[in-house]
């Protein structure tokens, strides 16, 4: 009753459900307050929490995600807290970034990346809580 | 329990009654010797206060700017300008502090219509009140402060603003609603209520208040009023005021905003739109590259530079991460890389989760929002430098090298049922 199994590419996974959907409810209440996808945060979860291995995780969390995303998105915009025009501005340019992106990943240390995305977010952090 | 209001009615009755009788008791004998001694002054003093008149230097600006304002009111008496944006936005207030019995009310405020710019400018006399409410900083009270300055005879756009009140609750949270309507407010309280609003939305003294007016002794002033750059676009209304029944004719002055700045509607903010595109390009690009989608870092970079209210900025970018999802589950769904079952599984209670989060948004303030932002980076932050160390690395090269064979293999099976 607690576990599901799935069935991957010929191959079979015990997934927690207790752990799997309050861990995933939890993160969908938080990304949906704060307007974040919740990915790295629904990765960690379903690789660590739950057992699975990454390459079942990469496309079934997006799956999960999509549904919160969804969701956040027709409440907020009942509760009025959408701007169209915000929206024209910044929807191209997440698009141009998702284009370009890749083509510069190429040329990067992924290690690098994640060492700097470290800094910066502890920075925009501290300068958050009010430390700076 | 019906006796207690209707005692209250019958002794305020009573107090009424005994006022008039009061007032006209003491009025009689002090306009009688004046009748006698001097029968001349009786028609020049003035019996309806003098209605202050004014007038504004330009009647256009350009992306905000400064006006001066001048015009003449009743000599000794300090006079108030009212500005106020023909734009309306929404607001809100939670409260959720203990009142004076102690208890927590947790009551939602809301509107949709305060003024997208107010202000009231003071005399300029007034500038150390001002300077002693910023000393209070975020806790400032705003309706304080205008009875300190006597701005509050001057209060009037907000507390016109139609508000309505939520008693929150634990279960009404869980099931995605704001909580239970409450009856709509009376007067007195919708303008209290209006001043949290404003308050809670514009945040510092300076928007609010600002201390110019210079006043002679004839009753003539003259004040600078300042609209700021990202201010709204279009009319605004100035009056002068001297108190509660004693306001000049509006002035309006129209505010040309061209673009590449534009005016936002429900953020409330003229904003040049190469700012927000560049900024946010900058940031999904990097987002990207460190695997994680942007809204971690747009949404609080947003609320650090621009006016924007976190709950406008919360909700506008929610949206912008749906499309590169669906574009994701596309292409992970044509290699068949999608396990349905857990996906949608884990799917519904993010639902669930996704239909709560929202609601919640408006309930907290903005330095809220702000420092629990600060502390959910922090664990982004240790999340991603656990994925630097070592023995995450080691154990990523395998899953890598697997999750590639598989996408291989996926690609091919793909290829071949096409």
């Amino acid at each position: 009753m607690i576990y599901m199994h799935i069935n991957f590419w010929g191959q079979e996974f015990k997934v927690n459900l207790i752990v799997g959907c309050i861990g995933a409810f939890l993160i969908a209440v938080m990304s949906s307050m704060f307007g974040f996808g919740g990915g790295p945060f629904m990765v960690p979860l379903m690789t660590v929490a739950l057992g699975l291995p990454m390459y079942v995780v990469v496309g079934s969390s997006l799956l999960a995600i999509f549904f919160n995303t969804l969701m956040s998105t027709t409440k907020h915009y009942a509760f009025g807290n959408f701007d169209l025009d915000l929206f024209l501005v910044m929807f191209p340019a997440a698009i141009l970034a998702g284009f370009i992106a890749p083509k510069i990943a190429k040329k990067l240390n992924p290690l690098w990346v994640k060492r700097v995305a470290v800094a910066g977010l502890t920075i925009l952090g501290l300068s958050l809580v009010g430390v700076f | 329990m019906i006796r207690k209001p209707l005692l209250a009615m019958f002794a305020s009755c009573l107090l009424l009654t005994s006022g008039t009788l009061f007032a006209a008791d003491a009025a009689a004998p002090a306009a009688a010797p004046a009748a006698t001694e001097a029968p001349a002054a009786a028609p020049a003093a003035p019996v309806t206060p003098m209605v202050p008149t004014i007038s504004v230097d330009k009647a256009e600006l350009a992306n905000g700017g400064t006006i001066i304002v001048s015009g003449k009111a009743e000599p000794g008496k300090p006079v108030f300008l009212e500005v106020v944006s023909e734009h309306k936005v929404g607001g809100s207030f939670f409260d959720g502090k203990p009142n004076k019995e102690g208890k927590i009310p947790y009551k939602l405020y809301i509107t949709k219509e305060i003024p997208a710019f107010y202000q009231i400018v003071v005399p300029a006399s007034q500038q150390p009140v001002l300077d002693k409410f910023k000393k209070d900083g975020k806790g400032w009270s705003y309706s304080a402060a205008l009875k300190e300055t006597g701005a509050i005879a001057a209060y009037a756009a907000p507390g016109k603003a139609s508000i309505d009140s939520f008693q929150a609750s634990l279960m009404a949270s869980i099931i995605g609603s704001r909580g239970e309507l409450l009856p709509a407010l009376d007067d007195k309280e919708r303008v209290s209520r209006s001043m949290q609003i404003m308050k809670a939305r514009y945040r510092s003294v300076g928007k609010l208040l600002a201390a110019s007016i210079e006043q002679k002794e004839d009753g003539s002033f003259s004040a600078k009023v300042k609209i700021p750059a990202g201010s709204p676009d279009l009319k605004y209304v100035i009056t002068a005021v001297v108190d509660k029944d004693t306001r000049s004719e509006p002035v309006t002055v129209d505010n040309k905003v061209s673009f590449p700045v534009i005016y936002m509607e429900n953020a409330g903010t003229s904003l040049n739109i190469f700012v927000p595109f560049a900024l946010v390009f900058a940031i999904a690009t990097f987002g990207v590259l460190m695997g994680a989608g942007g809204g971690f870092i747009i949404n609080p970079v947003m609320v650090m530079l621009f006016p924007i209210p976190h709950n406008i900025v919360a909700g506008t970018v929610t949206p912008t991460v749906l499309f590169s999802q669906a574009s994701g589950i596309m292409n992970y769904s044509k290699i068949k890389f999608i396990n349905w079952k857990v996906g949608i599984t884990l799917g519904c209670a993010m639902l669930a989760g996704g239909f709560i989060g929202p609601a919640l948004t408006t309930m907290i303030t903005l330095d809220q929002f702000k420092s629990a932002f600060g502390w959910i980076l922090f664990v982004l932050a240790a999340l991603m430098f656990w994925q630097t160390t070592p023995g995450y690395l080691a154990k990523n090269k395998k899953e890598q090298a697997i999750l590639k064979e598989f996408q291989k293999r996926a690609a091919e099976a793909a290829k071949a049922g096409a």
